[in-house]
């Protein structure tokens, strides 16, 4: 007990370090990889300029030259432009754009978790729809998505990719990330489970006993292990968001992502995926910090003077 | 000139109020990859760009005469080495700076900088030696060889000059996503769409205020979304919808004339494949009758059917398709056993073997092709596979299609693919030992002299002469197993009038489209 520091320290530790060891994995895993962009935009056997573009794009001098580069123009926020899958928009703006979509279509994915804590927690859900909820949350994420897509299609036509279309895809996103693989059944079998066992322990019988209610006890003590099982739900739904989004066509970085990914657009796929890191930085450090808060009230109990 | 810019910017606001401007929704088959003319390679890529630039010279849609928007003058200079170029005056780009000599010169340059990486450019670096301004609307454009037709040959767009600090033009600058060009509409590309915004000139003066293009997506969704009206027109209808189309009394169906004929490539590395006899075989055993009825859904004898076999790499209404060689419509499994068993292939359990080893075949087809003609790629797989041969199927994307199989770096054994051509269907790129389209890096010493024989020939007999030896001899040697070729169609509702499609570049004459309400 006395190192009750020491987890939440290296949380915070990875958490700043996540958004550095990202996009140099991800250069190290890119550089791995058959081929160049400079040489699938301009092959050499068909076109002059190869070498050119491969210097223009920082390419020719191994990925320790790449990185450092990207990463010293990254800091001062200037991501550049994108190379092929949004040729010369900028990728900033890009950013810019997607990154409340995604934020909105997580936040409202996310409602469906909270509720069911929320719900779990407060027994406002009942058990007996748990084996309902399980066999709900057995349908892939995938398959919801195409559904959903398909509804949209219908619906809007060719307005299905304007601002009406947007936003029936994001609020049809929210509920497949919400509800698809478990999510919302884990958040409630998850919450049921932490706080049943919880409720076994003595104190809690004795609290009880004194008069006191169940959940003002247990929930002191299962925050930490509940903080980090919304941490693990949210980093589900954060990666849940990415086929979402590009199964739905909806503007949010996971869509960045993939149409990054598959262009070999190695700028737009660096920022996107430091974002998504910084996403994850983040939840690891609403952890940490929750860890602490509960550590620091546990230990300004009063002490109980000795008889 | 102010002056004139905004009496004609009045004039263009004044036709959107009367009613005579409107928008145009349509569907292409993809987004367009890049805006600036030098890096699109796609036929959406043409289309768009069509539409914001002005090419130097290009085919009357009707006449198919050689004409030019922004050329007044020309002369043949230098005894057929240079070709003297008067621009017209009053032209202003998007940003209403004037267009001048100095453009063109630009734009020849940046197409032989060798710090641009252009497949596009590649093209014109094999003729164009320079260019040379001479006053602010005259400039001389230099070959490496005499020209006999040079205008046929500078069909390629104006860039403006003062939107780049150098003639090294990289892909990735902001003017792939927001091009400045003198054409009828102003492009901007977005995430899901492009917006063309009518751009009235000297020499354009469009009836229609704005387009936007959307991705088609599934076929069947883009024809309900155009007969409800949402959408103006639909660039490519699959064979499958149209008569559906046909049928409506608000849609019209337009030919667009692509002369796109579809082939299976074969990899003539691959030992198996490398004896003409195999490759011969395998065009006996592909029943492209069974194939052309259960993908395109043509009946044997039915009539207009969108679908035409070819025997070498020309459409049959081409000048240069050789009509003395003969197609084949049917397989003919005895001979092509007959042909395996000559090149030394055995059959063993059914299976064709090469030595010891069984033929696997590795099949690759342009995903976009299965909109037109569905379950292809598994239907050519089936037929190789009954003839015995085991083979592996894969869809190729269109950026791997562009990006490595047409740059010849893929591992299929067998490609299945579509080449479009305008009016001129210069096929040296694809058969050429250093084309730059050689998919697989096919070389016969024979045909590059043919190809070489049409690249110098002067006069139009010449160059029929050279393409009709050479059609006969790839129908005999086979590096393309040839198909067909498929008609393409269009569909735009009937309140856009006046829309003549122009072959290949499509918008070509977009100033006499015009959408009128009934």
């Amino acid at each position: 007990m006395r190192r009750w520091w020491v987890r939440p320290v290296v949380r915070i530790g990875a958490a700043l370090m996540l958004p550095f060891m990202v996009p140099a994995i991800i250069t190290g895993l890119i550089w791995a990889l058959p081929g160049d962009p400079a040489s699938l935009i301009c092959p050499p056997s068909q076109c002059k300029g190869t070498q050119a573009l491969a210097e223009r794009w920082n390419l020719d001098g191994g990925p320790v030259q790449f990185f450092s580069g990207w990463l010293s123009d990254a800091i001062v926020l200037d991501f550049g432009r994108s190379w092929s899958a949004f040729q010369g928009m900028d990728v900033g703006m890009l950013l810019a754009d997607a990154i409340p979509v995604t934020c909105m279509l997580v936040a409202l994915g996310s409602l469906w978790t909270f509720t069911g804590v929320f719900g779990a927690a407060t027994g406002w859900i009942n058990r007996r729809l748990d084996p309902l909820l399980r066999t709900s949350g057995m349908i892939p994420v995938l398959i919801l998505a195409l559904v959903g897509a398909a509804l949209v299609d219908l619906k809007y036509g060719f307005g299905s990719s304007g601002q009406e279309g947007q936003l029936a895809r994001l609020l049809i996103g929210s509920a497949v990330l919400g509800l698809a693989d478990g999510a919302f059944a884990g958040a409630v079998t998850g919450t049921r489970g932490l706080f049943s066992r919880e409720s076994k322990q003595r104190y809690v019988g004795v609290a009880i006993l004194r008069g006191e209610t169940e959940l003002a006890n247990t929930l002191p003590n299962v925050t930490p292990a509940l903080v980090g099982q919304i941490r693990a739900r949210l980093l589900h739904l954060l990666s849940g968001a990415v086929v979402v989004e590009v199964m739905l066509k909806i503007d949010g970085l996971g869509d960045l992502l993939w149409a990054g990914t598959l262009e070999q657009d190695f700028g737009l796929v660096l920022a996107t995926a430091t974002l998504f890191a910084f996403g994850s930085a983040l939840l690891l450090l609403m952890q940490a910090f929750t860890e602490i808060a509960v550590a620091l009230h546990v230990r300004r109990s009063p002490k109980v003077e000795a008889a | 000139m102010e002056l004139r810019r905004t009496f004609l910017a009045l004039g263009g606001l004044a036709m959107g109020v009367l009613g005579t401007g409107a928008t145009l929704n349509y569907f292409e088959e993809s987004l367009p990859t890049s805006l600036n003319p030098l890096f699109g390679e796609t036929m959406v890529d043409s289309r768009a760009q069509e539409l914001v630039f002005d090419r130097l010279w290009y085919n009357d849609a009707v006449t198919n005469e050689l004409k030019s928007r922004i050329v007044s003058r020309h002369e043949v200079a230098e005894a057929g080495r240079a070709i003297k170029i008067t621009l017209k005056e009053g032209i202003t780009w998007h940003d209403g700076t004037a267009m001048t000599s100095k453009d063109l010169c630009f734009t020849v340059k940046a197409m032989l900088d060798s710090g641009t990486p252009s497949v596009v450019a590649a093209a014109y670096q094999e003729f164009i030696a320079g260019c040379e301004t001479q006053g602010a609307n005259q400039a001389l454009i230099r070959f490496r060889k005499v020209l006999p037709k040079p205008r046929a040959r500078l069909g390629f767009h104006i860039l403006p000059a003062h939107q780049f600090d150098s003639t090294a033009i990289s892909p990735d600058l902001e003017f792939s996503a927001r091009p400045t060009g003198t054409g009828a509409f102003k492009g901007a590309r977005a995430r899901r769409e492009v917006i063309f915004d009518q751009y009235s000139n000297s020499h354009h003066s469009p009836s229609v205020m704005q387009l936007q293009l959307r991705e088609g997506g599934d076929p069947l969704l883009q024809i309900r979304t155009l007969e409800g009206g949402e959408v103006q027109g639909i660039i490519v209808v699959p064979p499958g919808s149209r008569a559906d189309l046909r049928a409506s009394d608000e849609v019209t169906l337009k030919s667009y004339d692509l002369r796109s004929w579809w082939f299976v490539a074969v990899n003539t590395s691959n030992p198996a494949l490398q004896d003409k006899r195999v490759r011969q075989a395998l065009n006996l055993i592909i029943d492209r009758t069974e194939l052309r009825e259960y993908t395109i859904g043509v009946k044997p004898g039915d009539r207009n059917s969108p679908c035409e076999f070819i025997s070498g790499p020309f459409v049959q209404s081409s000048p240069y398709y050789n009509r003395t060689v003969p197609t084949v419509p049917s397989a003919n499994r005895a001979k092509a056993d007959q042909l395996l068993k000559s090149a030394g292939l055995t059959r063993v359990g059914g299976r064709w073997h090469v030595g010891d080893q069984p033929i696997t075949l590795k099949i690759g087809m342009q995903s976009n092709l299965n909109n037109e003609a569905t379950d292809l790629l598994e239907q050519v797989g089936n037929q190789l596979g009954d003839a015995g041969f085991d083979r592996q199927t894969s869809k190729v994307g269109a950026d791997e299609w562009s990006q490595e199989v047409v740059s010849g770096q893929s591992d299929f054994d067998l490609v299945i693919g579509k080449w479009s051509f305008g009016l001129v269907e210069a096929v040296n790129d694809l058969f050429h030992t250093n084309g730059r389209k050689n998919i697989f890096g096919y070389s016969d010493s024979a045909v590059d002299e043919l190809l070489n024989a049409y690249e110098d020939a002067v006069t139009d007999t010449d160059q029929k002469d050279a393409y009709h030896k050479l059609h006969a001899r790839l129908a005999d040697e086979l590096p393309y197993l040839f198909l067909w070729k498929l008609d393409t169609k269009s569909a735009w509702r009937t309140e856009v009038r006046g829309n003549v499609i122009t072959p290949y570049f499509y918008f070509t004459e977009i100033d006499s489209w015009k959408v009128v309400e009934d």
